[in-house]
């Protein structure tokens, strides 16, 4: 009984509809948390993944060495890597053409990851819209100068194998008979049975 | 020449008071958009002019650049005229409403039936429009709109006549001067038989007679895209939106005249009279629209039987039994 007394109380004096009236009106004075977006901008994370870029060492050359495993691993397929030889350094490899569709990309940070020499990083970018479509097909050049831009401080390039006198690299060059020319290190001249070979001499040894 | 000093004067006025009237209408808008947003926690119009104040200027020469369209299928002349009809007796009920001790531009002795009359002309507007532009939307909101008209000018009208009873007259600005000295002589709340009830009633009817939320059923934007004006685009888009928002600013007008003491100050020692009248008017009829925007922000639209259940079960007999009950008050405490 009593509770049906409250309920023709509340029907009468339309209490629920007070009630939301005032929860509005708290609103009223309360703090907008609206954000002015081209005059104020956001602050993004530290991890936040905008677009993706390339990255160079302390000394300006480029750590990408083209293996492709962020085409492999990219869901959408966004990268197309062209991989080639180093001219004056054989069996080292590089990307003579990275090719980044932002049109196609959803910002996974799967290439980032797969990457093994860590050549690449997103970066906090997110303001990329242009009305030609063919603006957002990012060529190697413009992944390179987006990475100077938001990580300009970079580590030294580290000890490479190749740099030091008799190492794995140095040995399989010379075991494979490659020609070496124009790297700063100099073949063990005491060790006759891994010397240079020339190129027609290994094709004089595969034939039979 | 007598003739023609006083036709004059009566053009100046009319002139006066239509033009403050548009100003104030389409600020409304924005004020509005204000009032919604901040009670969304966001921050309305931003970007022209200083806090968006120049909003309404932007839209109106938007709206006015617009291409004007009128659907291949639809009724040329009604078409045309919807907009005008709907627009016109919002504007010219301003007449009789007085905004200060000095007066409407016509007093005359009908004044209430005069504002009655032309709220039902403008429900024709909504109709003819929404017929004439063969479109089943404009159809379905045109006639939700006769509907809803029908059923709450009968509790509005109603809830009325216990004022009029206490005032016994129908000129607008008798009443108002009837209400002077203090609060507790304004007829929401003036001994011996305070009008609180027809109050909420006339605010409630009124917000269903502009068809403003929750009682938004004609254009109800989430199943009948935009209702009756889904076909009007341009100036006749804007002529129906001025309509809405001059007809708010009648209800607000009235409900200002009729319950909350017109322009008289809340207590005597407070400056009254003149322009001094003119605030304390705009302050109360602003106040009355700020309940249109805060409900707007608050309540969710009604279902059509809802509507109908609330008209006819709630709202008319409270108002009768409001009319009886004032008039047994008025005859004892004579």
């Amino acid at each position: 009984m009593a509770q049906r007394i409250s309920r023709l109380f509340r029907t009468i004096f339309l209490v629920e509809i007070l009630r939301g009236l005032g929860l509005t009106l708290r609103h009223l004075f309360a703090r907008p948390v609206t954000l002015q977006y081209p005059h104020q901008k956001p602050e993004v994370s530290r991890r936040y993944r905008g677009v993706m870029s390339l990255l160079r060492y302390q000394d300006g050359t480029e750590k990408c060495v083209g293996c492709g495993l962020c085409e492999a691993v990219c869901p959408s397929n966004v990268i197309k890597v062209v991989s080639a030889e180093q001219e004056d350094t054989p069996m080292k490899r590089y990307a003579r053409e990275y090719w980044f569709d932002l049109s196609r990309c959803v910002f996974c940070g799967f290439c980032v990851e797969a990457c093994p020499v860590d050549a690449l990083a997103m970066t906090p970018n997110y303001e990329y819209s242009t009305v030609n479509k063919r603006e957002l097909m990012l060529s190697k050049e413009t992944l390179l100068g987006l990475g100077d831009r938001y990580f300009p401080k970079q580590p030294p390039k580290p000890a490479f194998v190749g740099s030091c006198e008799s190492d794995l690299y140095l040995l399989t060059v010379q075991r494979k008979g490659y020609p070496l020319k124009g790297t700063e290190h100099q073949t063990p001249p005491s060790e006759p049975a891994i010397s240079v070979k020339p190129g027609p001499s290994a094709s004089e040894q595969s034939a039979p | 020449m007598d003739l023609l000093v006083s036709v004059t004067i009566t053009t100046v006025l009319i002139g006066i008071v239509m033009g403050a009237v548009m100003v104030h209408v389409a600020w409304l808008t924005y004020l509005e958009r204000k009032v919604l947003g901040h009670m969304q926690d966001r921050l309305g119009p931003m970007e022209v002019g200083f806090h968006g104040l120049l909003q309404p200027i932007a839209d109106g020469l938007k709206l006015f650049f617009k291409e004007d369209i009128i659907p291949s299928g639809a009724n040329k002349i009604i078409f045309t005229a919807a907009p005008i009809l709907s627009l016109v007796p919002a504007l010219i009920a301003f007449a009789v409403i007085p905004f200060t001790d000095w007066g409407p531009i016509a007093d005359i002795n009908i004044a209430v039936l005069y504002i009655l009359a032309l709220s039902s002309i403008g429900a024709y507007g909504i109709l003819l429009g929404g017929w004439a532009s063969n479109s089943k939307y404009s159809l379905l909101g045109g006639l939700r709109s006769a509907a809803q008209v029908i059923s709450y000018e009968l509790s509005l009208g109603m809830s009325l006549v216990g004022v009029l009873l206490l005032a016994g007259s129908l000129s607008l600005s008798k009443i108002a001067e009837a209400q002077a000295g203090g609060f507790w002589h304004w007829y929401a709340i003036a001994l011996p038989a305070p009008q609180i009830v027809a109050f909420v009633i006339y605010l409630i009817s009124a917000i269903a007679e502009t068809n403003r939320l929750p009682f938004d059923l004609p254009e109800a934007e989430s199943e009948l895209v935009a209702g009756f004006f889904t076909e009007y685009s341009g100036m006749r888009f804007a002529f129906f939106f001025m309509a809405e928002y001059a007809n708010m600013v009648l209800v607000s007008c009235v409900g200002t005249v009729l319950f909350l003491g017109a322009w008289h100050p809340p207590f005597d020692f407070l400056p009254s009279g003149g322009v001094w009248g003119v605030g304390w008017f705009l302050l109360k009829v602003y106040g009355l629209l700020f309940i249109f925007f805060w409900l707007r922000a608050t309540l969710p639209r009604l279902r059509y039987d809802q509507l109908m259940r609330l008209g006819w079960k709630t709202l008319v007999p409270l108002a009768l039994a409001n009319i009886v009950a004032t008039s047994v008050i008025a005859y004892l405490a004579r």
